[in-house]
């Protein structure tokens, strides 16, 4: 391997990792691999590397005598026992490496000491024998998320309208939102569940297929009118005058219609108020209204009518206004009020067919005599699928008592149906992906998935659904074990619509461009930046990725390419020329266009930008977390504060500035990862547009990276980047992660050694990365509950 | 640029005290606001929780003077008004938001201690442990009272993707109510939700029978999926059990809620004149806030909860301020390193923060009760779980206490308390006023002297 990367696995000890086990495995990958290099000139051991500095730095307060904060350094003897206590050394290292230990106030080893004993430590935690007993790891019961629920829906019932649009946010773990731990299940969302299961079946179940009439009921207050119309107290229609209240109705069929009015009368006078309900200028009826406000009326006409748009009428006809009768009791102004008027029909008619999301579950008329065996039938077919597991028979049995509970309250069979698949999919059993291990044989030791457990953990990676029918089948068949099966399946998932999930859910979040929702670009600085480039800059970064994944090109196109997607208003936005209209269209980049790949798409410039102004230190960082996979560790809590008098500040450019975290060794050794890959990209301003100047400043793209190779300009970055092995393992690692549904830990480095070796020898095809991760131990494998994790 | 942030947009409900027709699930034993009770019934006291995160420029928000007659700083100007029922607390503390041999982690441990007084594990995702928070203790003493136990707002979602802060998972900047150790309850943030969720969908005239029909449907469901939820909880252990464990709790919640309504005589709730259905999320930051803020001052003066949380945004929240001039982002800027700029940009946002919450004690002070208003028979805190954003520091707290808990809180003055006093004192105090009374909460050493009358 080159240089480069050898150094920059040497200076990725430098820097602490976070706590996160994930990411001690990204750590333990760079490190085993350069230790294997190191090892050759320079054999470590506990007794002659790091003893000697415990004992000089900690041992005066971690002793057995004097065991501050509970911590006995001097009870480990040799190598193996680091190995033995892996969470009590991994805590130290981050205490040295984060300069927390030794504390203030008492001696500090050398910078070159600091380092010496980090490395000693990361080298005995990375060490690992992967031809041992194999540890796939554990995944915690994952309830599905909101892309996931929606989905599933989708798949399940063919109903489109998202019902978890409303449900809380996921949490957020290990850069991704479908991971186990994290997920939890808070007492509103259990009522988001009850309430969306509701709504699903109503749309999906024609309740009562025999009474399918329309009727259509129209607010009277919504009306305009002749009659001097007034709205009364926001909840009818007032005709003060004679007069009309009228509407444009859509008759759908010629046939026969009820005409329903729902009013009362301001009784004055001799007569009761008298209403006329009229179609297309024709009275169909005149009708008496001596209903008072306290009592409203429901008056009915009915009548055959023509299809088409014609005017409906409701009229007040007998004003009645006199204020000085002889006689008190024919004193009064009379009105007619409108609550509703309402049409129904038309009647006799055929009803219209049923929805398909309705037949794909009750796919015939239920007849009586077989109803129970019917519903069986279409519970047993529905759970199945909702489940994703086969069903036993007494599971049915229950379900069934739903068709029971309906049926005693004079419900109709379809009724009963929607109770019962309310109920499944409100049960743990729908909600959760089970993958539940056989009552207990030796805890602690693995086992392989069933097949029902492989197609969904397959089909909620590659699609974030629930399994098709092909997968349920191969499923049933005990298919799915075999690997030639599974890479035939993930060539015909990649290539499915379905596969856009991959984009939504894991591209999304590996690139994070779900944080362009929340970019706030300062609008006097940038007042461009509007909801079409910010909907066109995600575009391109989903369209882009997509096509790798499509056409199963190689994962590096990722880092450099030479085509991207594009409408009128990003190629504006990119100065290039020749792209009309809104619509994204495949562009091809010449070279030294400077747009290739991810990390000079607008979207990612922007999202790691301030509002008002580029970020280096922030580029830089997000492309060793997110491309890298080698996160920098947080500032040391005497990082201090960077000098800046108003003339530096006049007179320096951002890069200067910039520069000056480096003045202090302490910052510098993680500054000097990520400044000058931020620097690469400041060509780019905070919304990735092209510049040369950065206010009075010229550019200046150059920079050096620690392992001395230096660049000029994001082009030659990218190609550095290209050439080494981190980005395909960190990417690897990520997709892992997704894929699991849990952080990684140590254990899981011998697959992602595996994955990375099978897809450097295969051209780093897109395809190969998945079916590498799909083949895995962890995602085929857990290991059953134990004390051990 | 969408520069519209001026509109709101709501819906008239209909006139004036006009009973909402409810699905009887949600109807309660006769709730009514306590305008029309007189001295002799004593309405309830409410608590609330408001949270801003980053801190805030502690210059211009501790007063000078202590005790009554107390000066109000740049920040807290707007609240003058209601200087009388304000009480500034100075000098509180939560130890278990410093590193205490973590590291860096400031903003997730920060939200997760304001309410809870325990130090959030750090994990990215395995093992996330808090502790219960002061307003689920209350909820679950006093929550048995009222339609809903508490209430759970904000106006950011959870980080949709990326890190929140080193090494801890989202869950715990996104978050300052925690149902117990490892659930933390979430926020509604769609004001129409809210509304809905707590006083029903729609006007429909729902026939009698249907209502009570649906009502027993809901519940045969809920037993049935308790059943499969405790079949399975006895083939599962460790974290699988104890996320079946939410889900069994979740459940549970909704039937005892259940049966509260079919115990009650089945009368709807009473809206009052004024009340407004928002229509959506409003495009104004402000407007959201408000009309969040309207909701839990709705659903006190209705006593549908008495417990309520509020995330004014999530802690380490970067949002910018452009209508006040503020176009950095929030977190950015609160690390200031003494520029004289940054400062005055972040008073800004603290100020507009306080501006919001003045709205609500306003409103609060507006609706009469018993002898008094609402307002003095609340207890309200507002505050941050960082004092200055800069140095992260977790002492000396800005916190405000707004309200009168009944008469048992002398408001109107700015008490200074000795330095390391934990914040947990003031819960502890507050929990016995509002009938939850406990020994200890968190790292309290005892309740907070000074408070009362």
């Amino acid at each position: 391997m080159n240089r480069f990367w050898q150094l920059l696995a040497g200076l990725v000890f430098e820097c602490w990792f976070g706590l996160s086990p994930r990411a001690i495995g990204a750590a333990d990958v760079a490190s085993q691999t350069a230790k294997t290099e190191i090892k050759a000139s320079d054999p470590l051991t506990f007794a002659k590397d790091l003893k000697p500095l415990l004992s000089e730095y900690c041992f005066n307060c971690h002793s057995k005598e004097k065991p501050k904060a509970g911590l006995n350094l001097e009870r480990f003897k040799d190598d193996t026992i680091i190995m033995q206590d892996r969470k009590t050394w991994q805590m130290v290292m981050e205490m040295i490496e984060s300069r927390e230990m030794p504390p203030e106030k008492k001696p500090k080893p050398t910078e070159e000491q600091r380092q010496s004993m980090i490395h000693f430590i990361e080298a005995e935690l990375a060490k690992l024998d992967c031809n041992g007993p194999v540890n796939p790891g554990k995944v915690t019961l994952r309830r599905l998320n909101r892309t996931e629920y929606n989905n599933t829906i989708r798949d399940l019932l063919g109903i489109n309208f998202k019902p978890a649009a409303d449900f809380p946010s996921d949490e957020v773990g290990y850069g991704f939102d479908n991971i186990g731990d994290v997920l939890s299940l808070p007492p509103i969302l259990m009522e988001k569940y009850l309430a969306a299961a509701e709504q699903i079946v109503t749309k999906a179940i024609v309740a009562n297929p025999a009474a399918q009439t329309l009727i259509k009921r129209i607010e009277a207050e919504t009306l305009p009118s002749t009659a001097n119309g007034s709205t009364f107290e926001d909840r009818a229609l007032s005709l003060d005058t004679e007069g009309e209240a009228y509407t444009e109705f859509e008759f759908p069929q010629k046939g026969e219609y009820i005409i329903r009015a729902r009013a009362f009368g301001q009784q004055a006078g001799p007569d009761p108020a008298r209403m006329s309900v009229r179609v297309a200028g024709k009275e169909l009826s005149v009708i008496d209204v001596p209903a008072i406000e306290s009592a409203p009326g429901i008056y009915e006409v009915r009548a055959p009518l023509e299809l088409g748009k014609q005017r409906l009428a409701v009229a007040y006809i007998n004003n009645y206004n006199v204020s000085d009768h002889p006689d008190p009791k024919l004193r009064g102004d009379r009105n007619l009020v409108v609550d509703y008027i309402e049409v129904e029909g038309p009647l006799g008619a055929e009803p219209p067919p049923l929805p398909e999301t309705h037949t794909r579950v009750i796919p015939r008329k239920p007849v009586p005599a077989t109803q129970h065996e019917y519903a069986k039938e279409i519970l047993q077919k529905f759970a199945k699928r909702a489940y994703r597991r086969p069903v036993l028979d007494e599971e049915i049995e229950r379900l069934l008592r739903f068709i029971e509970i309906v049926k005693m309250d004079k419900g109709t069979f379809e009724e009963g149906i929607q109770l019962a698949i309310q109920a499944i999919l409100t049960s743990p059993h729908f909600l959760f992906r089970w993958e539940l291990d056989p009552t207990p044989e030796k805890s602690g030791t693995a086992r392989t998935l069933t097949n029902h457990e492989i197609a969904s953990r397959l089909s909620y990676f590659l699609w974030s659904s629930m399994p098709d029918d092909e997968l349920f089948s191969l499923a049933e068949q005990k298919l799915l074990t075999q690997q030639e099966t599974l890479e035939a399946q993930i060539k015909r998932m990649l290539q499915d619509p379905n596969a856009k999930a991959l984009v939504e859910s894991f591209a999304s979040q590996w690139l994070t461009i779900r944080n362009l929702e929340i970019a706030q670009p300062d609008p006097d600085l940038f007042p461009e930046f509007d909801e079409n480039l910010k909907t066109a800059m995600r575009k391109e970064t989903e369209l882009f990725f997509e096509a790798v994944m499509r056409e199963d090109r190689s994962v590096l196109e990722f880092l450099d390419a030479n085509f991207t997607f594009l409408n009128e208003r990003l190629a504006r936005h990119y100065e290039i020329e020749g792209i009309k209209g809104e619509q994204f269209q495949r562009v091809s980049l010449n070279k030294g266009s400077g747009r290739g790949g991810i990390l000079t798409q607008a979207s990612i410039l922007t999202i790691t930008s301030n509002p008002t102004r580029t970020s280096p230190v922030s580029r830089g960082k997000w492309i060793l977390e997110q491309i890298l996979g080698t996160p920098p560790p947080p500032p040391p809590p005497d990082a201090g504060e960077l000098e800046e008098s108003q003339q530096a500040l006049d007179s320096a450019s951002l890069r200067q500035r910039v520069e000056m975290h480096r003045a202090k060794p302490e910052c510098a050794v993680c500054h000097s990862k990520m400044d000058p890959i931020g620097f690469a990209f400041e060509n780019f301003d905070a919304i990735g547009r092209w510049r040369s100047l950065d206010g009075k400043f010229p550019v200046d793209p150059s920079g050096t990276l620690p392992s001395g190779q230096s660049f000029n300009g994001p082009d030659e970055l990218k190609a550095i980047l290209k050439s080494q092995e981190t980005f395909v393992r960190s990417l690897s690692e990520k997709m892992l992660t997704f894929a699991l549904g849990r952080g990684l830990e140590y254990y899981d480095k011998c697959a992602v050694d595996e994955i990375v070796k099978t897809l450097v020898k295969n051209d780093y095809k897109f395809s190969t990365l998945v079916s590498e991760i799909v083949t895995s131990e962890p995602f085929l494998m857990r290991k059953k509950e134990g004390d051990t994790p | 640029m969408n520069k519209s942030w001026q509109i709101p947009r709501r819906t008239f409900l209909k006139g004036l005290g006009t009973v909402v027709a409810l699905p009887m699930l949600d109807a309660m034993a006769p709730v009514k606001t306590f305008a029309s009770i007189g001295a002799k019934a004593k309405p309830p006291v409410r608590m609330a929780f408001v949270y801003v995160p980053n801190g805030a420029h502690m210059q211009d928000w501790t007063p000078l003077t202590q005790g009554l007659d107390f000066d109000l700083p740049y920040i807290l100007r707007p609240l003058a008004p209601v200087k009388s029922h304000l009480t500034v607390l100075s000098g509180l503390t939560h130890d278990k938001g410093r590193t205490n041999s973590d590291n860096a982690g400031h903003h997730a441990r920060g939200a997760t201690v304001f309410l809870t007084g325990t130090q959030a594990l750090k994990s990215e995702g395995a093992d996330i442990r808090a502790g219960v928070s002061a307003d689920q203790v209350a909820a679950s003493v006093i929550g048995k009272q009222t339609r809903f136990a508490s209430l759970e707002l904000g106006t950011e979602r959870g980080r949709q993707a990326g890190k929140c802060d080193s090494g801890y998972s989202c869950a715990y900047s996104n978050n300052i109510s925690w149902r117990d150790e490892s659930t933390p309850m979430a926020k509604e943030t769609n004001p129409r939700e809210v509304f809905e969720r707590l006083f029903g969908s729609d006007s429909k005239k729902e026939v009698d029978e249907n209502r009570v029909r649906r009502e027993r449907y809901k519940k045969s469901i809920l037993d049935f999926v308790l059943d499969d939820a405790k079949r399975l909880s006895s083939k599962v252990g460790g974290n699988d059990r104890q996320k079946l464990d939410e889900y069994l709790t979740a459940v549970r919640e909704i039937e005892v809620r259940l049966e509260k309504a079919e115990r009650a005589s089945g009368q709807g709730i009473i809206l009052p004149a004024d009340a407004e259905k928002p229509t959506g999320v409003p495009d104004s930051f402000g407007e959201h806030i408000r009309l969040m803020g309207d909701m839990m001052v709705l659903a006190f003066q209705t006593d549908v909860t008495r417990v309520c949380t509020f995330m004014i945004a999530n802690e380490g929240s970067n949002k910018s301020y452009p209508f006040i001039g503020v176009n950095e982002g929030h977190h950015t800027l609160s690390h200031h390193q003494g520029d004289a700029k940054k400062h005055a940009q972040i008073r800004e946002i603290n100020k507009f923060h306080i501006t919001q919450f003045a709205h609500i004690l306003q409103r609060l002070k507006s609706i009469p009760e018993g002898d008094g208003s609402l307002l003095d028979n609340c207890m309200l805190v507002y505050g941050s779980a960082l004092s200055d954003g800069n140095a992260h520091n977790s002492e000396n707290l800005p916190v405000l206490l707004a309200g009168r808990g009944g008469g048992t809180i002398l408001s109107g003055r700015h008490l200074r308390y000795e330095y390391e006093t934990p914040m947990c004192n003031l819960f502890l105090s507050m929990l016995e006023r509002v009938g939850a009374s406990t020994a200890a909460f968190g790292d309290s050493t005892g309740p907070l002297h000074g408070l009362e009358a």
